[in-house]
């Protein structure tokens, strides 16, 4: 989602490049970029739809987020924010309730497996405040009451061209090569405040995996794991489940978005469990028992037979 | 070993039949690409990349693709669309220097923005649901905001004012919308060799976009069978015109700037695309008269064409074509590789001007008037030299006149008042029933719809200037209706001026085999031109009103209610009144009881002094026991009373 058109504006002196450095050698608005939503139909209700997918019909397949309970999603915001608001093309705001309540509905319509929020604007850290849902993870450029900094000035172009949250985590990923295992932890730990100007706050309550042990490539670029099978419907059963699996589905399907904004890769295979608590199962099985019989009525006529039995013995007992 | 020779020989010959027949009888797919090249008067470079893809008709089910883009059958399959154009334009075409009457500018000269018109082969009531949800399908696919001519308020059903006479055709433009390499990468994808071979592997973004012009179109139209049980064919035109200015070291003013393709877009064709049936790059050089000899026959003579005293060119020509009007040299690139690129280029020695053909009447259009509340609307049409040397003026009754279609789109916000329409012709206001022939107005509904005039004029061939002008009313929109950047204005989509007398072709008499793009010139099209988009600034009110207003209300009802609740419930000097109270007589129940008990007792009512507390705390003790003593008396006897039976 790209409010202003930067890369073609009429004052842009290289016309399709944007750079990320006044050394003008990486041009980041190459030959494939992909840009779905821009100028005025970035809005919050757009981001919002998008994120939980709720649609209108005719709404084409490239403007929708495609992805399920086995997705990777990265979700990159910035611009101008404030305490628990990021600003919408000088117009509109999301809020932090709002941005926790769509992430909430993704979870529930199991739209994702992980996701990951960086948030590059001023008092970033304040934008995730509200997140509740597992398996989120959150990183902003700045704390509450800090600044969040550009990185230098490109007198050609004539304005600064990225900001520093952003440039350090580019920098983090020109260094690294195809053969990297690099890590989520050394990605957040190479955020130094001096740098940056503004503390880079990371929350990680609400992710399960421990940081070091997740790649990098889970959610910057589309590494997949994939699995040959030979038939392609047949169920089989996974190496790393303990529990009863009921049926599984390879999922091998190939992302190609490539943008700035969003990124969505998907795991390699769903699991879906069913594991009940023992008051259900009791009641499940009973079920089943009472079904075998063939006729219930005499059961039932027996048992309040020998109610009545019971409560007459023990009133004449007393 | 024989046996099992033999039994597959007849199976191989049974498969080969087959295949033979399978091919026969269906029409192959076509794909053609072609560069042509075309210095300008001004010191500039038209560059106008064509590329034609022809799907033949066959069975609508199990359509087999292996050249034509799966997207475009599919799209016109689901929409039943049966003739579509979009373009995405930024730059203004200077009809003045670039020329109005050649096949060219007529079909690539392009409002600004996004333009989108479709013709659809479906019932009438479901016209405008099928261009809404093309205008979704074609949002997706092109990175663009189309689907903001979803709705009824941006776009409108012409007539006979656009060209094409249809009561299904919808016509939609967004003016403010821009152009970006993704737009242009999804339109390379529909191409059989993407962007990465052939002739369009010199699109260079940079050097596209750094043009002065560029638009980018795509034409689609479908071709009837004409036989029972096969699906319509479709032919899909894709054309890029950019006009660049090369850069020049030369000093002189007056020469023309050599340049090459190298120069131009960074890169050298490599090869052609192999799955082009023809691939060629053109050069137009107008203004070159053959006055020269017309044998070409001689190798001197033809040499002369393309290295002469004027200019020379760095390549070989294929083959040379003559118009009346200029000179086309044709390079076939299919012998190029990576080890022979083809790098064309031109260099001038000697200052040449010449000047390109332009429409019978150049138009611009204006906004007149001042303020928030009113204003007009004018369209000037000025003749141009080239007006005298015309072809195809028509005499009716005895005069000469030349005919002019306008047609205009007005959103509902400009609520124009179509009985304010003035003409005037060399400056002097005529009657309309005397210019005036046909016009079509279907006025705008608030919030619903918007407005559309078209309307032909008949003017006389001498004329030197005539304008058109209108009056409107500037609308009040609701505050969630504007746009982020309200105060910019809105814009009024461009009129389009067309003359349907006149046709703009160019024929290459000399021309044996069929190539797209110059069959394309040879065809017959209608002479248009695209106006200005006009920026109309509208009442904006003060965005941050909402906010002053909750606030300023907030802070009133605050000290409203604060007050208020201050007045009624607070006491000034609450302490001191509690503090004499403890020393003045007991209220209410205390002092009754006093007085009972000093009754009872037969004493006076002593004064609520010191004396009282000493006395209360003796006479509360004797009570207490007093209870204890009838409590227990009356559970004694209770227990006595229930246990006995």
């Amino acid at each position: 989602m790209l409010a202003d058109d930067m890369a073609c504006n009429a004052r842009n002196e290289y016309p399709a490049q944007v750079f990320n450095n006044e050394n003008h050698k990486l041009n980041l608005y190459g030959d494939n970029v992909e840009v779905d939503y821009r100028g005025y139909e970035v809005t919050v209700e757009n981001f919002l739809r998008v994120l939980t997918g709720r649609h209108e019909n005719a709404v084409p397949r490239s403007k929708r987020l495609l992805s399920d309970e086995g997705s990777h999603i990265l979700l990159y915001m910035t611009g101008h924010g404030g305490d628990e608001f990021l600003k919408f093309q000088d117009a509109e705001e999301l809020q932090s309730h709002d941005l926790a309540d769509a992430v909430k509905q993704m979870k529930e319509k199991r739209r994702f497996k992980e996701l990951m929020i960086m948030v590059d604007t001023c008092q970033a850290a304040t934008l995730f405040n509200q997140l509740q849902s597992p398996d989120v993870l959150a990183i902003g450029s700045s704390l509450k009451g800090e600044n969040s900094y550009s990185h230098h000035l490109d007198s050609d172009v004539g304005v600064s061209v990225v900001d520093r949250f952003t440039y350090y985590t580019l920098a983090f990923f020109e260094r690294l090569n195809i053969y990297d295992n690099a890590s989520l932890n050394s990605l957040f730990r190479s955020y130094d405040p001096k740098l940056l100007m503004s503390t880079a706050y990371y929350r990680t309550d609400l992710y399960q995996p421990h940081l070091a042990e997740v790649p990098v490539t889970n959610f910057f670029g589309s590494v997949m794991e994939t699995l040959h099978t030979d038939s392609v419907y047949k169920a089989f059963s996974s190496k790393t489940s303990n529990n009863k699996i009921n049926s599984e589905m390879p999922l091998n399907q190939l992302s190609e978005h490539d943008e700035l904004q969003k990124a969505n890769i998907q795991n390699d295979e769903l699991k879906t469990e069913k594991q009940k608590c023992p008051y259900t199962q009791m009641r499940v099985d009973l079920h089943k028992k009472l079904e075998k019989l063939e006729n219930v009525d005499t059961v039932v006529n027996l048992g309040i037979a020998v109610m009545l039995l019971v409560v007459m013995v023990s009133s004449s007992l007393l | 070993m024989a046996s099992l020779v033999r039994s597959w020989i007849p199976l191989l010959i049974l498969q080969s039949f087959l295949v033979a027949v399978a091919f026969g009888s269906k029409e192959a797919e076509q794909f053609s690409e072609a560069l042509l090249l075309k210095p300008l008067p001004d010191r500039k470079v038209l560059a106008h990349f064509h590329f034609e893809n022809r799907a033949p008709p066959s069975n609508s089910h199990g359509r087999h693709h292996h050249l034509f883009p799966k997207a475009i059958s599919q799209l016109v399959q689901k929409f039943r669309v049966k003739e579509m154009e979009l373009s995405f334009t930024q730059g203004r075409w200077n009809h003045e220097h670039w020329g109005g009457f050649d096949p060219l500018s007529s079909m690539n000269a392009k409002p600004v923005g996004v333009e989108l018109w479709a013709v659809f082969d479906v019932p009438q009531s479901q016209v405008d649901t099928s261009w809404k949800n093309l205008t979704h399908a074609l949002s997706g696919l092109f990175c663009a905001s189309i689907n903001f001519l979803e709705s009824s308020t941006s776009y409108a059903a012409p007539t006979w004012g656009f060209g094409t006479n249809s009561d299904k055709l919808r016509y939609g433009s967004l003016p403010r919308e821009a152009v970006c390499t993704e737009n242009l990468t999804p339109w390379l994808k529909l191409l059989p060799c993407r962007d990465k071979d052939g002739i369009s592997a010199l699109m260079n973004r940079p050097s596209v976009y750094r043009g002065f012009y560029h638009s980018q179109r795509l034409h689609l139209s479908t071709v009837e069978s004409g036989q029972e049980g096969l699906g319509s064919g479709i032919v899909l035109e894709q054309t890029l015109t950019v006009v660049l200015q090369p850069e020049t070291t030369s000093v002189e003013t007056n020469m023309q700037p050599s340049w090459s393709l190298s120069s131009l877009f960074g890169r050298k064709v490599v090869g052609s695309c192999v799955l082009a049936k023809s691939s060629n790059v053109y050069l137009q050089l107008e203004g070159r008269l053959g006055h020269e000899s017309k044998n070409v026959d001689t190798e001197i003579e033809a040499h002369k064409l393309w290295k002469n005293a004027d200019f020379d060119l760095s390549l070989k020509p294929d083959r040379v074509l003559r118009e009346s009007s200029g000179l086309l040299f044709i390079f076939d690139i299919d012998k190029s590789s990576d080890s022979e690129p083809f790098d064309l280029g031109l260099n001038w020695k000697l200052p040449s001007k010449w000047s390109c053909q332009q429409a019978p009447l150049q138009a611009s259009r204006f906004l007149m008037g001042s303020g928030n509340e009113r204003g007009a609307i004018a369209i000037l049409l000025k003749a141009t030299e080239s007006q005298e040397k015309l072809p195809g003026r028509e005499l009716t009754d005895g005069r000469c006149t030349i005919k002019a279609n306008i047609f205009q789109i007005f959103p509902w916000y400009i609520k124009v008042y179509y009985h304010t329409l003035q003409i005037f012709v060399d400056q002097q206001q005529k009657t309309d029933s005397e210019v005036l022939k046909k016009i079509n107005v279907s006025p705008s509904t608030d919030k619903v719809s918007s407005g559309m005039l078209e309307m032909m004029l008949e003017l006389p061939c001498e004329v030197k200037s005539a304008a058109i002008s209108i009056e409107y009313d500037k609308g009040f929109l609701h505050i969630d209706e504007y746009p982020p950047d309200a105060n910019q204005g809105f814009d009024i989509p461009s009129a389009l001026i067309s003359f349907p007398s006149h046709h703009a072709s160019l024929d290459f008499q000399e021309e044996l085999s069929k190539s797209p793009l110059l069959s394309s010139f040879k065809e017959k099209s209608l002479v248009r031109s695209y106006t200005e988009v006009l920026l109309v600034p509208l009442t904006t009110p003060d965005f941050s009103m909402p906010y002053n207003v909750i606030t300023i209300t907030c802070t009133i009802f605050a000290l409203y209610f604060g007050s208020l609740l201050n007045v009624l419930r607070r006491r000034i000097g609450e302490e001191e009144r509690f503090l004499k109270s403890q020393g003045k007589k007991t209220g209410g129940v205390k002092q009754l009881l006093l007085r009972l008990t000093a009754k009872i007792r037969g004493r006076p009512i002593e004064a609520p002094s010191s004396e009282s507390p000493a006395a209360e705390s003796s006479f509360l003790s004797t009570k207490l026991i007093f209870k204890i003593i009838l409590i227990a008396g009356a559970a004694a006897a209770w227990q006595y009373f229930s246990t006995d039976k």
